[in-house]
């Protein structure tokens, strides 16, 4: 049995953070966003990163299940993608003129997205996002966007909630929410709005937090999409989360449909900031004719970084690589849980696999086990899906299960009957 | 509507009756001034308001019992709108019971005399929070109100039924460290407030201590930094929890 971590430096640091930024750490990185629970089982702030690892600062080392909450797809400091980005800091980055870099990288998704006519870049998923949503808008001069219930599409005011703090109504009177792969529903909410839905926007499935991920019903997509076409609205596939680790053709050529748009980050530059919507080419006008722009949007490190990305995400066969590291994770993990009693589900494609401990409808021993498997050097989170990389070894796997198995026999002690 | 508040009357209607003035029940248990008031007065008085709350608060042996409906109460006062019925809780409308006249010396004596100290104990001047005891019993009293306003801001407000719509069902407990505890029961996209915590609970929200649910009751903290700092400990259906504390935020926008 490992010795549990404690984190003195990380406790003394945050409060030191709350002092100056609100909250400490704000967002999906924060402990309240994040659901560290409890908060001082977690490390709150990282001091390197190399691989499938991170080291915290009070001196421990996390083989990493979040990857950054995505970003990180090859591994942390990749060497091909670090002496890409190097190479073209030393030639510039953020200049007054883009570099020939940016129609490279353009090129090589138009290349690799089935879906892709074109590729328009920004910084974050969120840019894209709105972007998207807005070229809906332009294109067929309508004001309803369909999306399903559990979905996250950034943080602009368009994609929250009238209870979110500093929502107006206005900002979500034409947002409609339905549920997932119910195309009845989808069917109804067209009927009900003739003329009136400019796009539904949806992830390739559902992983949304605090439920188990749902992957589409057979036909669903097929059937949505064909909707969007006879009522001349557009499908716009968020990617953010899910690109490159299904298919890197783009998660609608996983499920085999086709997207008019689709918006890509996080895995896209293995954590250099870039985002990309890329679309079909009856589109391509009306992005043309958007305001829409950001100071760093065209730096071309992250350019050079996402190709050197994307050729070697192709070299491995990243998908498959990451499917399979998952598929053999969610199995040994489930073995263990089944050796102590437990019934953990694994849930979405192997390669952003969600968990949940469903012993406990209130997710309480789920939270402790995820607490100790943290506190022995497994970084997972409590209720949002995971992510594989590609630096990932069957050694870390073992360790992890290792370290599972740790976890599961100290609850099981605190909880015999359960 | 030009503001971004979206408040109502009859959410405030609500909030009045089951929060403000079911908060005479905490008063009663928390302070012993209250109960040398009632002393050995035994009385109910029923408010009913048209298209919002109906409730009777039952005072015997000291306490106060808070009940829905106006059925067996000995003084009745109903209210045509919900606007005049949060009137009188601020004072500006005199209430006129259509039963009960011989009791009118209880509502115009010990009543407005319990309310007064109600609002002493909602309403405390920064010296008197110096006092530790009250500061304990103010909290407790506050807890109470605002819980139970929970409750009725995700039943009729409109951006609380939004927040409600998320909440799955079972219940949440809500505890101040050392000093009280509550839950909320939803059901169907509804929430009960309870005084007593269910032996079984989905999630769970505790405050370290008094001094904690305090500055966040004042707003001079935020209930997500003291998450991060350890003052405020989440547990379980964190899903129920960040939906409360959507409604929880709302709860100053009605009772300023």
């Amino acid at each position: 049995m490992r010795d549990a971590f404690t984190y003195p430096n990380a406790a003394e640091q945050f409060r030191r953070a709350a002092n100056v930024i609100p909250s400490g750490v704000y967002g999906h990185l924060g402990p309240v966003e994040g659901c560290f629970i409890p908060v001082d089982a977690f490390p709150l702030f990282s001091s390197r990163a190399k691989g499938t690892y991170f080291w915290d600062i009070d001196g421990h080392r996390f083989i990493d299940y979040m990857c950054a909450f995505g970003p990180n797809i090859l591994g942390y400091g990749d060497p091909d993608v670090e002496e890409a980005a190097a190479k073209q800091r030393e030639r510039g980055d953020c200049t007054t003129a883009p570099s020939l870099t940016m129609i490279d990288f353009a090129e090589l998704l138009v290349e690799t997205v089935a879906s892709a006519d074109w590729a328009f870049f920004a910084k974050n998923g969120n840019d894209v996002t709105t972007l998207a949503v807005m070229a809906a808008r332009a294109f067929t001069h309508r004001k309803k966007i369909v999306f399903f219930k559990g979905y996250y599409h950034g943080v602009g005011a368009w994609t929250q909630k009238i209870d979110y703090a500093g929502i107006m109504e206005e900002d979500v009177q034409n947002n409609i929410c339905i549920d997932w792969n119910d195309v009845t529903a989808v069917e109804r909410v067209f009927a009900e709005n003739p003329g009136g839905i400019a796009a539904i926007i949806a992830q390739p499935y559902m992983h949304g937090n605090f439920m188990d991920n749902e992957l589409p019903a057979d036909g669903f997509w097929k059937k949505v999409r064909k909707l969007c076409t006879d009522n001349g609205a557009l499908l716009i596939v968020d990617d953010v989360r899910a690109g490159f680790r299904l298919d890197l053709a783009g998660s609608d050529h996983y499920f085999g449909f086709e997207a008019d748009l689709i918006c890509f980050c996080k895995a896209i530059a293995n954590g250099y900031n870039v985002s990309a919507l890329c679309g079909k080419d009856f589109l391509k006008n009306t992005i043309s004719s958007m305001s829409y722009t950001g100071s760093y949007w065209m730096s071309a490190v992250p350019f050079a970084a996402g190709i050197a990305c994307i050729e070697k995400m192709k070299k491995l066969d990243c998908p498959k690589l990451l499917i399979d590291k998952g598929a053999k994770l969610a199995r040994e993990l489930t073995k263990a849980a089944t050796d102590y009693g437990f019934n953990l589900r694994v849930s979405g494609v192997p390669s952003l696999f969600y968990l949940r401990l469903a012993d406990d409808p209130s997710l309480m021993l789920h939270q402790e086990w995820i607490a100790e498997c943290v506190r022995r050097g497994v970084f997972f989170t409590n209720h949002h899906n995971h992510f594989i990389n590609a630096a990932l070894t069957d050694a870390d796997i073992a360790e992890t299960v290792d370290i599972a198995r740790d976890a599961f026999e100290i609850i099981r002690e605190r909880h015999p009957g359960k | 509507m030009s503001d971004m508040k979206y408040t109502d009357a009859v959410t405030m209607a609500y909030i009045n009756l089951y929060g403000v003035l079911g908060g005479l029940t905490a008063l009663c248990d928390v302070v012993p001034e209250a109960r040398k008031i009632l002393g050995k007065s035994a009385c109910s008085i029923g408010f009913d308001v048209k298209n919002g709350p109906a409730a009777t608060l039952t005072f015997v042996g000291g306490r106060c019992i808070f009940k829905e409906g106006v059925e067996n109460c000995a003084i009745k006062i109903p209210f045509s709108t919900c606007e005049k019925f949060n009137g009188m809780v601020d004072g500006t409308v005199t209430p006129i019971p259509t039963r009960g006249m011989t009791k009118l010396p209880f509502l115009l004596g010990k009543f407005k005399k319990l309310t007064a100290l109600l609002e002493q104990y909602l309403r405390p001047t920064p010296d008197m929070l110096e006092d530790e005891t009250f500061l304990k019993q103010s909290t407790a009293i506050m807890f109470r109100v605002i819980v139970s306003s929970v409750a009725q801001i995700a039943n009729h407000d409109k951006v609380g039924r939004a927040s409600a719509s998320y909440i799955v069902d079972g219940a949440i407990k809500l505890e101040i460290g050392g000093l009280t505890s509550a839950a909320l029961i939803a059901k169907d996209h509804m929430l009960t407030f309870s005084p007593k915590v269910p032996k079984t609970f989905l999630s769970c929200m505790q405050f370290a201590d008094v001094k904690t649910a305090r500055d966040l009751f004042d707003g001079k903290i935020n209930s997500v930094a003291a998450v991060g700092l350890g003052d405020v400990k989440i547990g379980g259906m964190i899903s129920q929890i960040d939906n409360v504390n959507r409604i929880l935020s709302r709860v100053e926008l009605y009772l300023k």
